[in-house]
């Protein structure tokens, strides 16, 4: 077996130098709560560790009307940010219940977008925030909408030199409301076998624009647009909440596997969109 | 080989790991502190919780090397020799702890609760204990056993 | 006589260890030069080793030792010595084939890769009523149902089970599944062996009946005869596997610290292993389960069937008692011959009814062994038994309650196994059990005791 390394580098520009340098044989680790499992079950053997704590990577800050959020800022540090709760608290409760505490206080923003992982709740909270993140490399640096980052499951855009620096969230609307919902067996330690996020913004009783993010119901977090359209410029009454859970059910496209089968993940999402949709309307 | 240094328990070590050494493997193999417990090795159970730098985390997907220059807290630091923390006490007295094999990472779980939150309702400590799996005493006895030690703390500091 | 002990409120011996963290469990205790163990396991349910090729895995640097079915003294152990510790025959995916001693875990795991199999694979079986059917595939070439002496099902009969439906007002049927269930218990399966210098082996064990397992362990290891010093409770029923050579004092078993068992760790899951392994390569050898092993490949509480049906007088008294249950047992018998036994003698539940007539049927399929889980067969029956009281209730308009205080054993009643009671508490403890739930009982049930019942 070649013998592994383990770099700190102590700022952005080190880090990049070193993605550069080892591209693929590299992994950046941050936490290490998606990468260390995948070591352990002897899935992945890195020969090169790039550990990111040290470059600075971790705040929570306003930058003119945008939240920015550096990529090792972790979940428990999210969830517990006043600036957070208040220009994003979707965000704030979707990763205020990722894992338990052991896991949220080492498990950080930029790793849950780069697993990439079907059910990331930090990935499905972001994207019905309409955020955007910011790969750097000696490149330079590329911007994406978190909805266009994923690929398919565990892929993404990235390429193996580029880092994510930081996560933009644009300000939400006055009237904006959230909801958020995750499935599982038990509340603490499980991926969801469905999760939503929604992001509303009402004007005068109707809704002007809808963001309605389905987790683990498709290869990757899936934006359901039709079921969003379906509430624009409507108000939000029981029928038009019923055509955009059934416009949301149908745009999934699940798996069956131990943790729910397709079958139910669909019906539980128009489920779960329904109810969130209700108690949002009121 | 890399070297890390750590201080664990008040003690300062120094090792050779490998870049994907766990805390765990360090803790356990190579400096023989046996309290942490390899209940999964994939981050699900929670005995192999330890404290970093005052907080929980677990230790059996904790790269050895990120812990460089910190802190680790394990059982054996909760008190002095001879000394039981009032957690350790009220685990023993209201029977939070049956196999024993949950009860450290249990223990390191209800310190880093009453660290931050020294009167924590019955939900509270749920919430905080929830990434600690007992399969022994379906957790009521230990979550009595968190509200006591709790409740003497509070007596002890008026 | 003053107690001293008994109602006191006693702690734990053990606790003080477990809260300071000094409890040493067997993946605790480290001896130096100590071997990690990985076991090949079969990628196929059922099929014949053809061709088991180790020579590469042998040869990688850091194998200490790989060890197949031709190293296991006696490959075959269990309450009836029907599993082999490596097998030839595969009869559930993951089944082990082949084990390897390595510097580390991950030289073990670069060994398993090296290790050449050919598998002839075979027709499976999954549901017990499908294995039932005599053209079945064979799990086992004896057959897919146990067999309890003559007959292929444990039977208890009380008084004419006949007679019993004629007296009857109703008659009330009921159909329960009871789903596997995994002990999931915290410490995994672990195991560490050491030679000694003076020849015997020390043995940390996690098992749960460490002198039943030392009994069958010498059996495997075939050691050298010796007498039997050790003769436990066990004996008479493992005798069979102990093949007559026994050498109970060239193993020092050191146990007690058990991690979580709930009758997991009633079986032997990893010490015939590293025994086999530390005498092989003459070094100490560990070996701890991954705990997707633990939940894929360990015993489990295997899935019941449990057809019930009962004949009740207008006046709910239960005169007679017929049951039909089936067990999964997996792929081998392990502790499930005596699951079904307690079963069947215990589904009864804690009623009296003169007529009683039950079949209990042990039956393979092509699934890691079920075995012992909390009850050993009792808490399926009383999950089912308990619902169909629910049920007689429903059908003769009695309440839950009467109709168990009705039917409950009395002191002087016997048993479907011919026992009689005394010192019986049942109505004592309803009536008590009533009171602290906040139940108002009517009087007739308040009058009730479990002296002897009248004609
Ligand atoms: C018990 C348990 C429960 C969990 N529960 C949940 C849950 O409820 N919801 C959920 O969404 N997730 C859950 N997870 C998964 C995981 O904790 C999260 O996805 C976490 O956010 C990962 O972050 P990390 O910093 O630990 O990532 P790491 O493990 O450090 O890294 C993950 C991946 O991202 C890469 N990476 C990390 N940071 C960067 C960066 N800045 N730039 C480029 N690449 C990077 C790494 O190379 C690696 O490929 C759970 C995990 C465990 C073990
Ligand atoms: S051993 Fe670390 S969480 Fe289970
Ligand atoms: S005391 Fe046994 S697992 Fe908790």
């Amino acid at each position: 077996m070649a013998q592994a390394e383990f770099y700190r580098p102590a700022n952005l520009d080190e880090a990049c130098a070193l993605l550069t340098q080892y591209g693929a044989k590299a992994k950046v680790i941050a936490g290490g709560t998606d990468l260390m499992v995948a070591v352990n079950r002897k899935r992945l053997s890195p020969e090169v560790l790039i550990y990111i704590g040290d470059c600075g990577l971790n705040y929570v800050k306003m930058v003119g009307d945008q939240l920015v959020i550096g990529a090792f800022t972790t979940h428990t540090e999210l969830a517990k940010s006043s600036l957070v709760m208040e220009k994003a608290p979707l965000l704030a409760e979707a990763v205020g219940q990722i894992g338990s505490r052991a896991i949220r206080n080492m498990g950080t923003i930029g790793g849950n977008l780069v697993t990439a992982s079907p059910a990331a709740d930090g990935a499905a909270a972001l994207m019905a925030l309409d955020a955007e993140l910011k790969l750097v490399s000696q490149n330079g640096e590329r911007v994406f909408r978190v909805e266009s980052f994923f690929t398919g499951p565990g892929e993404t855009v990235r390429q193996a030199h580029e880092l994510i620096k930081e996560i933009i969230i644009p300000p939400q609307a006055a009237g904006s409301k959230h909801g958020w919902y995750k499935l599982g067996q038990r509340k603490a330690d499980v991926c969801g076998a469905v999760s939503a996020a929604i992001v509303v913004e009402m004007q005068n009783g109707t809704c002007r624009k809808a963001r309605i993010v389905l987790g683990a119901v498709a290869p990757t977090p899936l934006l359901a647009q039709a079921a969003g359209s379906k509430l624009q410029g409507k108000a939000l009454d029981h029928t038009v909440i019923a055509e955009a859970a059934q416009a949301a059910a149908n745009a999934t496209a699940p798996i069956d596997d131990w943790r729910a089968t397709a079958w139910y993940r669909q019906r539980a999402s128009g489920a779960i969109v329904k109810r969130l949709l209700e108690q949002i309307s009121v | 080989m890399p070297m890390l240094e750590l201080r664990v328990n008040g003690r300062d070590y120094r090792v050779l790991v490998e870049p994907t050494t766990t805390l765990l493997e360090v803790l356990r193999e190579k400096l023989l502190i046996i309290s942490p417990k390899v209940g999964c090795n994939t981050g699900d159970c929670g005995t192999c919780s330890v404290l970093l730098e005052d907080k929980l985390v677990r230790s059996c997907i904790t790269v050895a090397l990120v812990a460089q220059g910190k802190e680790v807290t394990t059982v054996e630091g909760l008190a002095a020799p001879g000394e039981l923390h009032p957690l350790q006490k009220a685990f023993h007295e209201h029977y939070g702890s049956q196999c024993g094999f949950c009860t450290p990472g249990m223990l390191l779980a209800a310190k880093a609760l009453l660290d931050e939150n020294p009167n924590p309702t019955e939900d509270e400590v749920k919430e905080a204990i929830a990434g600690n799996l007992c399969r022994c005493t379906g957790y009521v006895k230990i979550i009595e056993s968190i509200r006591a030690a709790a409740a003497e703390m509070a007596t002890a500091k008026a | 006589m003053a107690l001293k002990v008994v109602g006191t409120r006693q702690k734990r011996y053990d606790g003080l260890a477990h809260v300071t963290g000094e409890t040493r469990f067997v993946d605790d205790v480290f001896v130096p030069g100590t071997l990690a163990v990985k076991v090949l396991r079969s990628p196929i349910v059922k099929g014949r080793v053809k061709n088991l090729d180790t020579t590469a895995a042998e040869r990688l640097a850091g194998v200490a030792g790989v060890i197949t079915p031709a190293d296991v003294p006696v490959n075959g152990y269990g309450l009836i010595p029907d599993q082999p510790v490596l097998a030839e025959s595969i009869r559930y995916k993951g089944e082990p084939i082949a084990a390897v001693a390595a510097v580390d875990e991950d030289t073990a795991l670069e060994a398993l890769d090296l290790i050449h199999v050919d598998i002839d694979a075979q027709e499976a079986v999954f549901d017990p009523l499908e294995a039932m059917k005599p053209d079945a595939p064979r799990v086992r070439p004896e057959g897919n149902i146990l067999m309890f002496g003559e007959r292929n099902f444990r039977q208890v009969v009380l008084g004419d089970i006949e007679a019993g439906f004629k007296e009857a007002d109703h008659v009330i049927e009921g159909e329960y599944f009871h789903p596997a269930l995994e002990h999931a218990q915290l410490e995994p399966q672990t195991s560490l062996a050491v030679p000694e210098a003076n020849g015997k082996l020390t043995i940390y064990t996690v098992s749960q009946a460490l002198y039943f397992h030392l009994g069958m362990l010498a059996g495997i290891l075939h050691m050298k005869p010796d007498d039997l010093r050790c003769v436990c409770k066990w004996a008479g029923r493992t005798r069979s596997s102990w093949r007559g050579s026994i050498g109970l004092s060239d193993i020092k078993y050191v146990g007690g610290t058990v991690g979580g068992g709930f009758g997991g760790k009633n079986d032997i899951h990893a010490d015939h292993v590293t025994a086999i392994l530390a005498l092989k390569t003459g070094r100490p050898v560990k070996w701890r389960w991954t705990r997707e092993e633990e939940l894929l490949y360990s015993t489990y509480r295997g899935a019941w069937i449990i057809k019930i049906k009962d004949g009740v007088r207008n006046d709910g008294r239960m005169v007679a008692r017929q049951v039909e249950s089936i067990r999964d047992a997996g792929a081998y018998t392990s502790m499930n011959s005596y699951v079904v036994d307690k079963h069947c003698f215990l589904v009864n539940g804690p009623y009296h009814v003169p007529n009683i007539y039950i079949k209990g049927y042990c039956v393979y399929t092509n699934k890691p062994p079920s075995s012992s889980m909390r009850g050993f067969g009792v808490t399926p029956a009383t999950f089912a038994t308990e619902v169909q009281m629910d049920k007689i209730a429903e059908a003769v308009g009695l309440s839950p309650w009467e109709v168990r205080f009705i039917n409950a054993v009395r002191n002087g009643d016997q048993t479907a196994t011919r026992r009689k009671l005394d010192s019986v508490y049942l109505i004592e403890t309803m009536q008590t059990l009533a009171k602290r739930a906040g139940v108002v009982l009517p009087e007739k049930l308040q009058a009730m005791t479990s002296a002897e019942r009248g004609a």
